[in-house]
């Protein structure tokens, strides 16, 4: 059921991707997708292990290459890398940090690449609670400490369009209550998400749009009153 | 650019010294003085020659006397039998035993008959034969060494060429697929930061380890730099074309373990045939096909020989060519995001 979501779409454009697709082999990847995503819309992205999920929020998160498409943000295009990964941070399931380095070390590391004020690492730190840990070794931390930070780093040029793929996989109630709060704060900054998600609770309390891959096809995209009536929810759930 | 490289190259070091692979570099150089240092006092240099002979035998009289005038070539010492002989031969204590043969003749009991030993032996024995029986002068009126210096000085080019192969083989492609393994390269690529400048500052940590241990060799061990800047212009030439080649390497592989192995399957087979050329003809015609002989050779001529940079243009140009296109085929690798 691929559904056209213009009624949906906000009036400003943020995130355009057009036939983008990806295919590792026959059975994996992800088949010409196209869809809008506006201003201030947090988007589950749902579907079984293997629908094209990850692919969809890795190529936009410039993890790897697209075969066909095109994809981009505020007009500036994919392909363009070094300036679309200023307005599109990307969080990936496991934290890719520097370990061995402090939270602090971090995120200077990171906003010296991204040629952002030090400034940015205040604000971040002071946003996401993690003042009292700067010092720390990430190593030390806790995964749902891990996560925040892994959240913070990707937040530090304040890019316009966030994935999240899979954000809460192997945290505990609590650590998963956190990430829910960041992903609210991070979406009442008038900013596009799209996550990731298996959990109908997750989807249900975060989501403003749901769009559902099977086998590389998006099947349903649709609001989530629409998505929990919709033959895609029964055939994914029940 | 320069800043994000320069950004990256910290960065690099800091993990260097944080995952302690920075202490290979240290170590090397020390194994190597320390090593050398303990092989010079065991004698690689001039000594007498220690024989023995049977207490109860008969010895021709003017081959004993001979050996006893001939003091500084050898030094004599009487053992009770054969048997106690071959105990002091097999503890180092002699170098040679001399048995009494038929007529005016000796046998010499040695422990390798291909030994240093019972060259120095043979030939001391054969001076004095010479003079005893006052014959011509010896054909060979004096030795020039081709290569100047003792063990430690010989030695010099292939710790080098073993510390150049070390970072290259070892150690960049470790951290380069490190960095892979743990997603951190798929994260920095996530910053405006190109991927050349990745690759850059790889090059430039691993020719800056190179130098590390080259210069801790030399300054641990005393040695000379010879001619310092074709020296220099070589280290820089083997250190741009191993990094590469380990850059490479490194991409090939998407785990840590991975890329060690491969690391040490390139590494013994670069490193034994060009730093073994010269004990062996079968090697000498081998090695010069390995890029690693390119960067010997010539580093052994600067530094033992007294040789240029001009005396070796085309090794130099070979190795910053191949170097190249490691890098090229690196770059390639990463835009394809290879096995990341």
């Amino acid at each position: 059921m691929a559904v056209s979501h213009s009624e949906i779409t906000g009036p400003i454009v943020h995130l355009e991707v057009n036939e983008l697709s990806k295919l590792y082999d026959e059975r994996r990847g992800l088949l010409p997708t196209t869809f809008r995503a506006s201003k201030g819309e947090l988007i589950a992205i749902v579907g079984h292990n293997g629908a094209g999920k990850s692919t969809l929020l890795k190529m936009l998160g410039s993890w790897i290459l697209p075969d066909s498409g095109r994809a981009s943000v505020d007009g500036i295009d994919l392909g363009n890398r070094t300036a679309f990964v200023k307005k599109v941070g990307f969080v990936p399931e496991t934290p890719n940090l520097f370990e061995f380095f402090s939270v602090e070390y971090n995120f200077k590391l990171f906003s010296r690449l991204f040629q952002v004020p030090l400034s940015r690492i205040e604000e971040i730190l002071k946003e996401f609670d993690l003042l009292s840990y700067r010092k720390n070794k990430v190593q030390v931390l806790s995964k749902g400490l891990k996560q925040r930070v892994n959240i913070g780093r990707s937040l530090l040029p304040d890019p316009q369009v966030i994935l999240f793929d899979e954000p809460t996989l192997g945290l505990d109630f609590e650590m998963t209550r956190e990430v829910y709060r960041l992903l609210k704060s991070i979406h009442a900054s008038e900013k596009t998400v799209l996550f990731t998600s298996h959990r109908p609770e997750e989807i249900k309390t975060l989501a403003t749009r749901i769009m559902v891959l099977h086998k590389g096809s998006m099947v349903f995209d649709g609001t989530p009153d629409e998505y929990f009536k919709s033959k895609a929810y029964k055939d994914l759930y029940l | 650019m320069i800043r994000n490289i320069f950004c990256l190259i910290l960065n690099d070091l800091a993990i260097a010294f944080k995952n302690r692979s920075v202490f290979l570099v240290i170590f090397i150089p020390l194994f190597a003085v320390l090593s050398l240092k303990l092989v010079d006092q065991t004698g690689t240099n001039f000594r007498p020659m220690r024989v023995g002979i049977i207490q109860n035998q008969t010895y021709p009289a003017a081959i004993i006397n001979s050996i006893k005038s001939a003091d500084g070539i050898f030094v004599l010492s009487e053992i009770s039998d054969v048997e106690k002989g071959k105990v002091l031969l097999k503890e180092r204590k002699l170098d040679g035993v001399l048995i009494n043969s038929k007529s005016k003749r000796v046998e010499l009991l040695v422990l390798k008959k291909e030994s240093f030993q019972a060259l120095a032996i043979v030939s001391g024995l054969t001076g004095l034969q010479r003079i005893a029986e006052v014959k011509s002068p010896n054909w060979v009126s004096g030795i020039t060494p081709l290569y100047e210096g003792g063990m430690p000085e010989q030695s010099l080019p292939t710790w080098v060429l073993m510390s150049v192969l070390l970072v290259g083989f070892i150690m960049i492609p470790a951290q380069v697929a490190e960095e892979k393994e743990k997603k951190l390269l798929l994260g920095l690529l996530q910053t405006p930061m190109r991927g050349i400048e990745w690759l850059f500052s790889k090059l430039v940590l691993g020719m800056i380890l190179t130098f590390i241990a080259v210069m801790l060799l030399h300054l641990l061990g005393g040695f000379g730099f010879g001619n310092v800047l074709s020296y220099i212009l070589f280290l820089m030439a083997g250190s741009f074309c191993f990094s590469s080649f380990g850059i490479f390497l490194g991409f090939l592989c998407s785990t840590q373990a991975s890329a060690r192995t491969l690391g040490v399957i390139f590494y013994l087979p670069f490193l034994f045939p060009s730093a073994l050329s010269e004990f062996s003809r079968k090697l000498s015609s081998i090695a010069p096909v390995l890029p690693s002989y390119q960067f010997f050779g010539p580093v052994r001529s600067i530094l033992l020989e007294g040789g240029g940079l001009s005396d070796f243009f085309f090794e130099w140009g070979y190795l910053f060519l191949l170097g190249a296109v490691a890098y090229f085929l690196s770059n390639q690798l990463m835009k394809k995001r290879w096995l990341m």
